[in-house]
């Protein structure tokens, strides 16, 4: 599963840090999204949604290797 | 998916406070065979064997009881390190837990195959004291080493 996490960081220009507070979870999770190692929740996943003031399935895109 | 039956955050330093001396203390009274005579007392036990080789259930019997207290130091403590949380307990620190803990009883359990077929009789007596503690000391190593590793790695990035 591919995720738009830094891109959508970038746009709201908060650190990884800044997530971590705000989405109330260790920065090393962010990190892990990010580099693709970690897959969120569901609980989590909307939690970055809210955050960033968009749908879940924008920040979240299914990969061919999803369905293996 | 957050673990339940974890301890507070702060249970973990009492745990390597008391767990680091016990093991100290008790792999040195181990390697020595110490058992000073003032611990030397009768205590209720549910299973015991004579010398002679009678087996019953139930009884009382005379024992240093050293070791006991060291070894139950050692269990409690050791259950405490390993199972409090993380500063940061999340999701993903809850998944390297439980990956940790699998690897952990694979780990102990190749060991103690391996050292089941390869060590005898009253050799195989050290085996069991060993054992007694080695799962829950193979999940602190790994967990620890995995929760560092994620904190370097962390820390390079952005």
């Amino acid at each position: 599963m591919k995720n738009s996490i830094k891109v959508e960081r970038a746009k709201k220009n908060i650190t990884q840090a800044d997530l971590a507070i705000l989405a109330k979870v260790s920065r090393q999770t962010i990190n892990a999204m990010e580099l693709g190692k970690y897959v969120p929740s569901t609980v989590l996943s909307l939690r970055l949604a809210q955050i960033f003031e968009v749908e879940v399935s924008q920040i979240f895109t299914l990969e061919e290797s999803d369905w293996n | 998916m957050k673990l339940n039956y974890l301890f507070p955050n702060k249970y973990k330093k009492v745990g390597w406070l008391i767990l680091i001396p016990s093991a100290i203390i008790g792999l040195i009274t181990l390697y020595l065979d110490f058992e000073p005579n003032s611990l030397d007392f009768n205590v209720p036990a549910i299973f015991i064997e004579e010398l002679l080789g009678d087996k019953h259930f139930f009884g009382i019997v005379n024992n240093n009881i050293l070791n006991e207290i060291l070894g139950a130091l050692i269990l409690f403590s050791s259950l405490l390190v390993a199972f409090s949380k993380e500063e940061s307990e999340d999701e993903y620190i809850s998944k390297i837990r439980l990956e940790s803990l699998v690897w952990a009883v694979y780990f102990n359990y190749a060991v103690l195959l391996i050292s089941f077929v390869l060590i005898f009789d009253l050799a195989f007596l050290w085996v069991m004291i060993f054992n007694m503690f080695t799962i829950l000391l193979f999940f602190i190593i790994r967990f620890n080493w995995q929760i560092s590793k994620l904190k370097k790695i962390a820390h390079y990035e952005e």
